[in-house]
């Protein structure tokens, strides 16, 4: 290939999962300085210069992927449920696992309240929400919110939630259990699909390389320790 | 001020300026040249068409995206979605007794829903070929080759045809239902290896069947990726697959192979695709710039039924693409 040694670009999403990808990448003798990363600044290259880390929000890192801005992304499988984003899902890197699932507090029931009442759910995970009750023929009223899910039925915004579960002391905290689980979520690498094909040879040898990582240890040196 | 909701467009539609029709129109008028040149003449089929036109030959993805209206009689009919739809129909009908092979191309405007936020037009140019009649791999090439060919006489140097053929993956989904056969299209579009093992194992896939669907997202490469799949291939239909990609290779000049790439895995574009199929990468932009294929049964739905095989690119990104006019 006579194209010049560009470093493929990489979305990660600001806090634990970009830390354990950074961990695992680190692994793949493509770590980021310590300055670089206490340094706030827009790109990150990796000290052996073949990535370039890219820290976004979490549910943009597949809008960078999608359009091409990034080569590559990390992303947990719950925000790909929720942005349905043209790209490659090459692989399940094991780390970030947590689970979206149904909550309630311990008094309202489920799935059926007294009096054929429709339920309201508040969520920030809407359109999975929307597929999974739709498959269990229930009949819901969603609401959309951005933060702090846990609080809405206390509030009397919701009956139920749905929400990203990884302890429960959270829901715990606020009186509520899990009724439900809609879907269970890991990060993924994924991958922009022109990139993949005009860069194949370096898109391949990431895929393997983090397979051969994630192999060797079954998982990333977990955060909690 | 009251002419502000007049002033409005609607989402995804726009004007199109000075330097943005310039650079359109150089796009058109190279490709005509090169169309014309291989022997291509040009067509402009209706804007809009009976429904069943676009739904019935493209395919659940093409048919959700349609934009319709009522016609005075009551019919639904679709603004253009896709020429290569009309295009067939034309050649079955007004072009039936015209002598074989047949070479049509075209340039103009397609309209299809694009959810919003997503930065897509819903109105967009797109040109292309259509070679009907042909039904070898030198057809193929041939079709391959003009994209090729263009995109050079454009200066474009850094791009890619990533190259398939359905009938590899065709008997791995047989026999599944709707919603399983789905799932793994999917999970094969977007190279997921987990969900493909997930998928083979609870469908009860054979397992040369299941091996063939995990290996999947791998097969793809240079000429050698060919002989790999071959000992993958499930049955006769997977073989002539793996054939006709080996004659098309061998027809291709060393030039045009490096910008080949063979994917068993591509699963992309439109419902009618029969045989060979392609998507086009080219440096700059994040998603495919262009699809081909072929389509030996898509006459045949107006009663006239011979082989094709064409292409269209996305005219928009191409002239964003050239560079800034010479003086």
């Amino acid at each position: 290939m006579s194209r010049p040694p560009k470093p493929l670009r990489v979305a990660l999403p600001k806090g634990r999962v970009m830390d354990d990808a950074l961990r695992l990448f680190a692994r793949l003798g493509s770590g980021v300085e310590r300055s670089a990363l206490e340094s706030r600044r827009l790109i990150l290259p990796s000290t052996d210069g073949r990535f370039e880390f890219l820290p976004v929000k979490n549910f943009d890192v597949p809008v960078y992927v999608e359009s091409g801005v990034a080569d590559a992304g990390v992303v947990g499988l719950d925000v790909l449920g929720e942005r349905e984003s043209d790209v490659l899902h090459p692989l399940d890197l094991r780390f970030g696992g947590c689970r979206l699932a149904v909550a309630a507090p311990g008094e309202t029931p489920y799935p059926y309240l007294p009096g054929s009442v429709t339920p309201r759910v508040a969520t920030k995970y809407v359109e999975s929400a929307r597929r999974f009750f739709a498959a269990r023929g229930i009949q819901v009223d969603l609401v959309h919110i951005s933060g702090s899910v846990e609080i809405a039925p206390l509030l009397g915004l919701a009956h139920w939630i749905v929400d990203l579960v990884q302890t429960g002391r959270t829901l715990e905290e606020n009186g509520l259990a899990v009724v439900d689980e809609v879907a269970r979520s890991t990060a993924r690498l994924i991958v922009n699909r022109a990139s993949h094909k005009l860069r194949l040879e370096e898109h391949q040898r990431l895929i393997a390389d983090l397979e051969r990582a994630l192999d060797s240890a079954d998982r990333p040196s977990p955060t909690e320790s | 001020m009251p002419t502000t909701t007049l002033a409005r467009v609607p989402p995804g539609s726009q004007d199109l300026l000075f330097d943005d029709v310039r650079r359109r129109r150089r796009v058109q008028a190279a490709w005509f040249s090169l169309a014309e040149a291989h022997g291509y003449g040009e067509v402009i089929p209706p804007t809009f068409e009976y429904e069943e036109v676009f739904s019935r030959g493209a395919g659940p993805e093409l048919a959700s995206r349609l934009i319709r209206f009522l016609d005075r009689d009551g019919r639904l009919v679709a603004l253009r979605a896709d020429f290569t739809s009309s295009i067939a129909r034309m050649a079955a009908t007004r072009l039936a007794a015209a002598p074989l092979p047949l070479r049509l191309c075209y340039a103009g405007k397609v309209y299809r829903q694009e959810p919003e936020g997503g930065g897509r037009r819903r109105e967009s140019f797109q040109l292309g070929a259509e070679l009907i009649g042909d039904p070898g791999p030198e057809g193929d090439v041939e079709t391959i080759r003009m994209g090729i060919s263009f995109l050079r006489a454009l200066r474009i140097r850094d791009f890619q045809v990533n190259l398939g053929d359905i009938r590899f993956i065709r008997p791995l989904l047989e026999g599944l239902a709707p919603e399983g056969a789905e799932r793994l299209r999917l999970a094969i579009d977007r190279k997921d290896r987990a969900a493909l093992a997930e998928g083979a194992r609870e469908f009860g896939a054979p397992a040369a069947v299941a091996r063939a669907l995990v290996e999947l997202p791998e097969l793809i490469g240079r000429g050698e990726v060919l002989l790999r799949a071959r000992s993958l291939a499930s049955g006769p239909e997977a073989e002539e697959a793996i054939e006709r990609l080996r004659a098309v290779d061998a027809l291709l000049t060393p030039d045009e192979r490096e910008h080949v790439v063979y994917d068993l895995g591509e699963i992309r574009g439109l419902g009618y695709y029969t045989g060979v199929q392609w998507e086009v990468f080219v440096a700059g932009v994040g998603r495919a710039v262009g699809f081909g294929g072929r389509y030996d049964h898509l006459l045949g739905m107006y009663g006239a039924d011979r082989p094709a095989v064409g292409f269209s690119l996305e005219t928009d990104a191409l002239a964003e693409l050239l560079p800034a006019e010479e003086p």
